[in-house]
């Protein structure tokens, strides 16, 4: 018998995790799903068209349009929907599936898969959701292209949506870590807590991601403005700095707590 | 010689359902083969020493180190489990060469490694195929590619044979038997004695989560033997033909079908029922309609052998 050298060189997380990415970056961008999701994030695009040519020559009226609708599409629903299936398939399916036998008993940590498969899906979400993005503000505001401006705005906007898609893609995939019905929680916090909350006074709004994503827009809309106006009726937002950390601690604690998971507990597939 | 692998009063509960009680077993280099009926606790088995599973008691070691959450034993092992399950949107070439990457090869190893791996499975020419495309037999065969793709010390194959043409079996097994030429360790699971058999006579027979007996093939065959078998004869007038058995010692009970056509048999020698057979039909002069054996598989084996 040849004994196991327990000093034989492991890889490194980081490698493994690189490693894990490539392997789900690669297979993430080959299914239906991303095809359907990255075919969704066409609709802002079609909308902005629209829009751009209802509002000829009136570019502040573009600009308001697309902070009231294009982004509370994107952070209310786009990313919302696409954190909640990848982040709550980051482990549910390949035990479902039943593939997780082919990743489990490869030389990578088991804190490397969730974290590899994370990193791996949000980059996935990440793409789909500037590529939307960039063409929707640009076909919005693009009779103001030369205005030093509109870019700073624009890398806010995609710092907010980066952030949020880190942020929830985390938190659901901490919730696909620890519950079975996953999916279905996630849907009822997504869409029904993150949304009903705004509408509650003073501190309570805290306690949803969206407000702190909201804090961050570069364009924040004011109260009573604008007809969509309401969905952001009770904004008091947190300062820029502080938003940030609670978004990137979000993202952090909730992946690290769905490591810790998948390491100690035995996930087994339902017969 | 000293194990490869070894457990010691393993066991595995689900929920209230007991997949494996109090196993220990030492598994050397060379063949092993687990035998038992499906849901016998032979995958339950092979997920523990893979590290899929925790054992609830008990203690699982390859090579003598523990596995769960030893990742650094993965390398040394190869595993190919008895789900039809894959990554459905990749062809084979990208789900081997995927896999081969999570071990760090450099790019190029990885490329050689997954062409030789589908050249030992004959899946070279399909290698540009979706997997969702291949057929039973082609999607067992990726599946044992990417256990010994990566040239492991320790193979461990649940039910490997299932979904397999005559053809594949017969190279699957040459494949295996070649690897235990090489001095690697083999652990085989099937519910199917003769293809076990065709692989290695060194069996464990599992049963209900238990080691029901281990040793030789042809401890196991004694075992077997010793079982009494039901054989159904259909033909027009079966009562002819059970005359020419009642002097038959060999024979322990006989019974007609409702149908007024069948007649069961209990016989301790099948072998030699049979071959009395042809003659009683020939002089009984009836044309057989079909001959089965309703209880001629493992399961009835088993239930003989733990006295149901």
């Amino acid at each position: 018998m040849k004994p196991v050298d327990s000093n034989a060189p492991r890889p490194s997380p980081w490698l493994s995790v690189r490693r894990v990415f490539g392997f789900f970056f690669f297979l993430g961008r080959r299914t239906g799903r991303a095809r359907v999701f990255f075919l969704l994030g066409l609709i802002p695009v079609a909308l902005a068209v629209m829009v751009r040519i209802l509002l000829a020559g009136r570019a502040a009226e573009a600009m308001s349009v697309f902070n009231d609708i294009l982004m509370v599409f994107y952070l209310q629903f786009y990313v919302v929907i696409l954190a909640l299936f990848y982040g709550t398939s980051v482990l549910a399916e390949d035990i479902e599936g039943r593939t997780m036998a082919y990743l489990v008993t490869r030389p990578v940590s088991k804190p490397s898969v969730v974290v590899g498969k994370y990193a791996a899906y949000s980059a996935l979400m990440a793409i789909m959701t500037e590529v939307s993005l960039t063409l929707s503000f640009f076909i919005m505001n693009s009779g103001r292209l030369g205005e030093a401006s509109l870019y700073r705005v624009f890398f806010g906007y995609a710092g907010v949506l980066a952030l949020a898609i880190l942020a929830y893609t985390g938190l659901f995939t901490f919730l696909g870590s620890l519950l079975k019905r996953a999916l279905l929680v996630g849907l009822v916090f997504g869409f029904g807590w993150e949304n009903v909350i705004q509408y509650f006074p003073g501190s309570t709004q805290k306690f949803s991601v969206v407000h702190y994503l909201k804090s961050l827009l570069p364009r924040r809309p004011v109260t009573g403005r604008g007809t969509l106006s309401v969905l952001l009726f009770r904004l008091e937002p947190t300062a820029t700095l502080p938003a940030i950390l609670v978004l990137v601690l979000v993202g952090a604690v909730c992946v690290g707590l769905a490591c810790w998971l998948f390491r100690t507990k035995e996930y087994l597939p339902e017969e | 010689m000293t194990s490869e692998i070894a457990t010691r009063n393993l066991s595995k509960w689900y929920g209230n359902v007991l997949g494996l009680s109090d196993v220990s077993l030492e598994i050397e280099a060379g063949i092993t083969g687990l035998l038992g009926p499906n849901g016998a606790g032979k995958s339950t088995f092979m997920k523990l020493v893979t590290g899929q599973m925790k054992p609830n008691i008990g203690t699982v070691s390859v090579r003598g180190a523990a596995v769960w959450n030893n990742t650094s034993l993965f390398s040394t092992i190869g595993f190919c489990p008895e789900a039809d399950a894959f990554y459905e949107d990749v062809t084979g070439w990208e789900f081997l060469t995927g896999l081969l990457r999570l071990y760090g090869f450099p790019d190029r190893e990885v490329r050689e490694r997954a062409e030789r791996a589908l050249d030992i499975v004959d899946l070279a020419a399909d290698k540009d195929r979706k997997i969702k495309g291949y057929s039973r037999g082609m999607r067992q065969r990726i599946k044992f590619a990417q256990a010994i793709a990566h040239d492991p010390e320790i193979i461990i194959l649940d039910e490997p044979l299932s979904g397999l043409d005559p053809l594949g079996k017969r190279k699957l097994i040459k494949l295996v038997k070649d690897y235990r030429a090489e001095g690697k360790t083999i652990l085989v699971s099937s519910h199917v004695l003769p293809e076990i058999e065709a692989m290695t006579s060194r069996i464990v027979l599992v049963h209900q989560g238990k080691i029901l007996a281990q040793g030789d093939i042809h401890y196991i065959r004694d075992l077997i033997e010793a079982h009494p078998h039901m054989i159904s004869v259909t033909c027009a007038d079966p009562r002819a033909v059970a005359a020419r058995f009642v002097a038959d010692r060999s024979i322990l009970k006989m019974s007609f079908g409702t149908d007024g056509r069948t007649l069961v048999v209990e016989t301790h020698n099948r072998d030699a029922f049979f071959s009395r057979l042809q003659e009683a039909v020939l002089e009984a002069g009836v044309e057989v309609d079909e001959i089965r054996s309703p209880d001629d598989n493992l399961q009835a084996v088993f239930d003989y052998l733990v006295g149901k």
